[in-house]
């Protein structure tokens, strides 16, 4: 799916429910929504977010988007946390699969349309795919602000120093930015954006990558987007290095290298690590076998 | 298409539901019937239509049914049912007045223009818990009809009351002034009425359609609270009589009704409004003495709060919070306050959003502790070492960024 | 028309009223580089109003205002946009309040107030802005090792000490002063008062100087103007002014003063 069909009408199959999760005036606003949001990257653009079969908070502004842009040749991935078999991604895919013509896949390159929680996939993304991130707090500067109008005017007149001053008392008080997942990145040079709560590790295939991410926080009724070949330049200071998370070992299942190869995560008192994207490390095993086959 | 079905998470998902599912329907009492429901735990029901902002009584009888009795997650069924039915007509407007009223109150009056119709209520019944031994449902049924239940047939808005007779001798259809119109006679209210002949009537706004934030007009404010969750909206008012946010000061209800408003739609083919149904719904006006700076405080202003359904505390605290809300006109956060977190399906979602898995969050936050013992350790290290901070060079002291 | 080469601020026909009554009517002035205007008067007299118009706290009502470091002089810093006047306040324009807690976020360090002047201009090395916030706090004479202290934590000399080293990150060739040792201990002034009187002198200030206490303004200022109901009613030499007042409202005050 390209850039191209946000702005054609997808239809979708009826599953018996109403009309749909979706009616086509809704996803016509969305997808309004989108191209304001590709547009100007970055910018947290309002739009009427409605009520989903899943909780808000559980990714129905991921899913509305997902809803909004999807067709029957589409192929859907949905991961959470990296793996396809997680509870939630689970859920969303049959809502998706199940009331609309698309196809469901978990491989990441057969997929047009990887609607994703917390991760963005290891292999890189192609110019043909689109991204979207579910999203709970779309607003990067809520640590250092919570007056609406205030986050509004800071936004317009590009007034970032009080988060610049909250990563200077960070490095001050702690040695180190302790800012985790969800990073401000700074979009395109000028809006200042959240980058959901994928880890920081995440945080550069953003920048210039080949596809578009689009990022929806359904509660909170705000879609963003980074068109591709954007950049996306975390924020910090020239001197003091942006740090993703790195993991002292290797993929116990496919042996990635959590230093520069994987984003492993730890199993509890084992100093065992695991890929957390399923797909990329089923994937390596499987051209282990074939190579040693 | 994918050569490994993700299969865990969808095999647990399933046996949840069926989980669900079975004990719903099993156990030793016969199945809740959807006209029980409506009859018998009527307020539950009310509060669902109107925390999901739709009058549908047996729709919501069976999302009540079917969430085990769980207001919040009954009220999230029926709203994302409703987001995607289609709208066939708009009703026209409805004065307040044309409310009927099943019960109607005004505490600032002994004698208000119009009844004190007390109606059904608990309110000066005392709260005893009811041990009488159960009796067959036979003979209570009798009890039911011989005394002419105030008001019970009124549970189904838009059946009997359409036709004549709305709750028994309550006062009937009449129709009445407002306390607010005697109010204004007397000059003792700041008048806050549109000149709609020079065509100040803008279109409420419509919150199911347009996102909402601070600076939206007062009908946003208004719609968001009457489908806000009750609770919500009860806490934030005592928080502003007792708490430090000091937005309510001396506040008289003027009026607080209960009754059935009709449902005009414009004939497609004559042009003409035709009643196609009613609706109950609890209106309450809340007279709030002006005090501050700048306040007029030769008169009172009046906040106004409505929702669907039987629901009296929600539309008390509705009204004290728009008038406190006018007032601050944008000067505080209570605004926002009120928009942004009143909503049930919002609140509760993000809450139990925090049961989601959150394992690569939580790895790049241990990541973060890590790193920051680790920069403690180095400074240590350092502080051994290192001669005291140089002094700054002259670029850094002539204020040009470097 | 306006010779930049004589003032770096200049204040014209400046008027604000509030609900009807006014604050500020007509004030003009000039203050050149280098050096520091007085504004005296008994509470309620405008002065402030005068400082938070020229800050942008206060919307005027009408009135211009140059400074000679924007467009030479030409453009009226009243008819900037919001985001113009903001970017004002960070690089060309400073103002030390009375009350801190307008000047500064006590919840963060003293090196993070210095740092939000930074970044707010442009400052992107972390240890550049260390070095310059240490430097400026050690000129204002902040203990070093206070530096990462909240500022919660300091005392109200210690505070007014903070704005200082904050409001001259920048080196703004403007600085206002809104009472700037009042509320403070008598000894505790007077060091505060000293640091401001060499700061002015070393940075070579154009100031305006509001205070209700004669001694701030006779050791700070050659110039004064006494405003009295929102209007100026006499301005001359702080020692001769303060020594012969000509304006009845300023020999009352004066006299008051001496008493």
């Amino acid at each position: 799916m390209s850039l191209n069909a946000l702005l054609e009408d997808t239809g979708s199959a009826d599953n018996g429910y109403g009309s749909g999760i979706m009616d086509e005036h809704t996803k016509r606003d969305i997808r309004r929504a989108l191209l304001s949001a590709v547009a100007v990257p970055g910018y947290q653009v309002p739009f009427g977010s409605r009520e989903m079969p899943v909780a808000r908070g559980w990714g129905s502004g991921g899913l509305q988007i997902t809803l909004a842009i999807v067709g029957d040749a589409d192929v859907v991935k949905v991961i959470d946390q990296g793996d396809d078999a997680g509870v939630n991604a689970t859920n969303l895919r049959r809502l998706i699969v199940g009331s609309t013509g698309a196809a469901e896949t978990t491989v990441t390159a057969e997929a047009s349309i990887i609607q994703t929680r917390h991760r963005i996939p290891e292999e890189p993304l192609k110019s043909d795919q689109i991204l979207v991130l579910q999203v709970p707090v779309p607003e990067p500067l809520r640590g250092v602000e919570r007056d609406m109008r205030e986050l509004r005017r800071m936004h317009a007149e590009d007034d970032y120093a009080r988060l610049w001053v909250s990563l200077y008392e960070d490095k001050v008080r702690n040695g180190v930015i302790t800012r985790t997942t969800g990073y401000p990145c700074m979009i395109g040079g000028r809006y200042v954006m959240a980058t959901t709560p994928i880890p920081r590790w995440d945080c550069p295939k953003l920048h210039q990558a080949h596809h578009l991410s689009l990022f929806g926080a359904g509660r909170e009724k705000r879609i963003y987007a980074v068109p591709p070949y954007t950049d996306v330049e975390p924020v910090t200071f020239d001197d003091v290095p942006f740090e993703v998370e790195r993991s002292p070992g290797r993929c116990d299942r496919c042996g990635a290298v959590g230093w520069t190869e994987s984003f492993l995560i730890e199993v509890p008192n084992s100093r065992t690590w695991v890929c957390s994207d399923t797909d990329y490390c089923a994937r390596r095993r499987l051209k282990d076998r074939r190579v040693k086959a | 298409m994918g050569y490994v079905a993700a299969k865990g998470g969808l095999e647990a998902i399933l046996a949840a539901e069926d989980l669900v599912r079975r004990s719903r329907l099993s156990g030793s009492s016969p199945l809740l019937g959807i006209d029980q429901l409506q009859e018998r735990a009527r307020l539950a029901v009310d509060r669902v239509m109107g925390e999901a902002g739709l009058w549908a009584p047996e729709l919501a009888a069976r999302a009540f049914r079917q969430a085990e009795g769980d207001v919040v997650e009954a009220a999230h069924l029926l709203r994302a049912f409703r987001t995607n039915l289609p709208r066939f007509a708009m009703t026209s407007v409805v004065a307040a007045d044309e409310m009927v009223p099943l019960r109607r109150i005004v505490p600032a009056y002994r004698t208000p223009p119009g009844p004190q119709l007390l109606g059904r209520t608990s309110d000066y019944t005392g709260r005893l818990l009811d041990l009488s031994p159960e009796a067959p449902s036979s003979e209570l049924e009798d009890e039911g009809r011989s005394s002419n239940a105030t008001g019970a047939a009124a549970t189904n808005g838009t059946g009997s009351t359409a036709s004549g007779n709305p709750g028994g001798g309550e006062g009937g259809l009449t129709t009445h002034r407002r306390l607010y119109e005697l109010l204004r006679d007397l000059d003792l209210v700041v008048d806050r009425r549109r000149d709609i002949a020079a065509g100040d009537d803008p279109e409420p706004y419509d919150i199911t359609r347009l996102p909402v934030r601070p600076g939206v007009p007062r009908s946003a404010r208004l719609a968001v609270m009457a489908r806000a969750e009750t609770g919500a909206l009860v806490n934030l008012w005592y928080r502003n009589i007792l708490g430090t946010d000091m937005h309510l000061h001396e506040v008289t209800l003027g009026e607080v009704r209960h009754g059935l408003l009709p449902l005009p739609v414009i004939h497609p083919h004559t042009g003409r409004p035709v009643v196609v149904g009613r609706i109950r719904a609890t209106e309450a006006e809340a007279i709030e003495d002006l005090s501050g700076e700048g306040r007029d405080r030769s008169r009172f202003d009046v906040g106004y709060g409505v929702c669907v359904g039987h629901n009296e505390r929600k539309a008390i605290a509705m009204a004290n919070l728009d008038i406190a809300v006018e007032l601050d006109a944008g000067k505080g956060s209570l605004e926002q306050t009120v928009l942004m977190t009143t909503d049930a399906l919002d609140s509760s979602g993000f809450l139990e959003h925090l049961k989601l898995p959150h394992y690569v969050t939580f790895r790049s936050m241990v990541e973060r502790k890590l790193a920051v013992r680790e920069a403690a350790a180095q400074k240590v290290g350092d502080d051994h070492e290192a001669a005291p901070m140089d002094r700054a060079p002259d670029a850094v002291l002539a204020g040009e960024p470097a | 028309m306006r010779e930049t080469e004589t003032w770096a601020l200049s204040v014209q026909g400046l008027t604000k009223s509030y609900g009807g009554r006014l604050a500020v009517d007509d004030v003009s002035f000039n203050v050149a580089p280098g050096e520091a205007l007085g504004i005296v008067g008994e509470s309620g007299s405008g002065k402030t109003s005068v400082l938070r118009c020229l800050a942008g706290d206060l919307d005027e009502d009408s009135g211009r205002a140059y400074m000679s470091g924007l467009d030479g002089g030409q453009t009226n810093i009243f008819s900037l946009t919001p985001a113009e006047r903001r970017a004002l306040r960070v690089s060309r324009l400073a103002m030390v309040y009375q009350d801190p807690a307008l000047g500064l976020d006590l919840g963060i360090s003293a090196g993070g107030n210095v740092a939000e002047r930074l970044t707010a201009a442009g400052w992107r090395s972390f240890g550049a802005i260390r070095q310059r916030a240490a430097h400026l706090l050690e000129r204002t004479e902040v203990p070093r090792e206070r530096m990462d202290d909240l500022v919660s934590t300091f005392s109200g000399g210690m505070r007014q000490r903070v704005q200082l080293a904050k409001a001259l990150a920048t080196n703004p060739p403007v600085l206002l002063l809104d009472e700037p040792t009042t509320g403070l201990d008598a000894s505790v002034a007077a060091g505060v008062l000293d640091l401001i009187r060499d700061l002015l002198a070393e940075f070579r200030l154009a100031a305006v100087v509001v205070s209700h206490d004669f001694s701030v303004i006779e050791l700070l200022t050659r110039r004064v103007m006494v405003m009295h109901n929102g209007r100026v009613v006499e301005t001359g030499l702080t020692d001769q002014l303060l020594a012969d007042p000509q304006d009845a409202y300023s020999q009352r005050l004066v006299a008051a003063a001496r008493s």
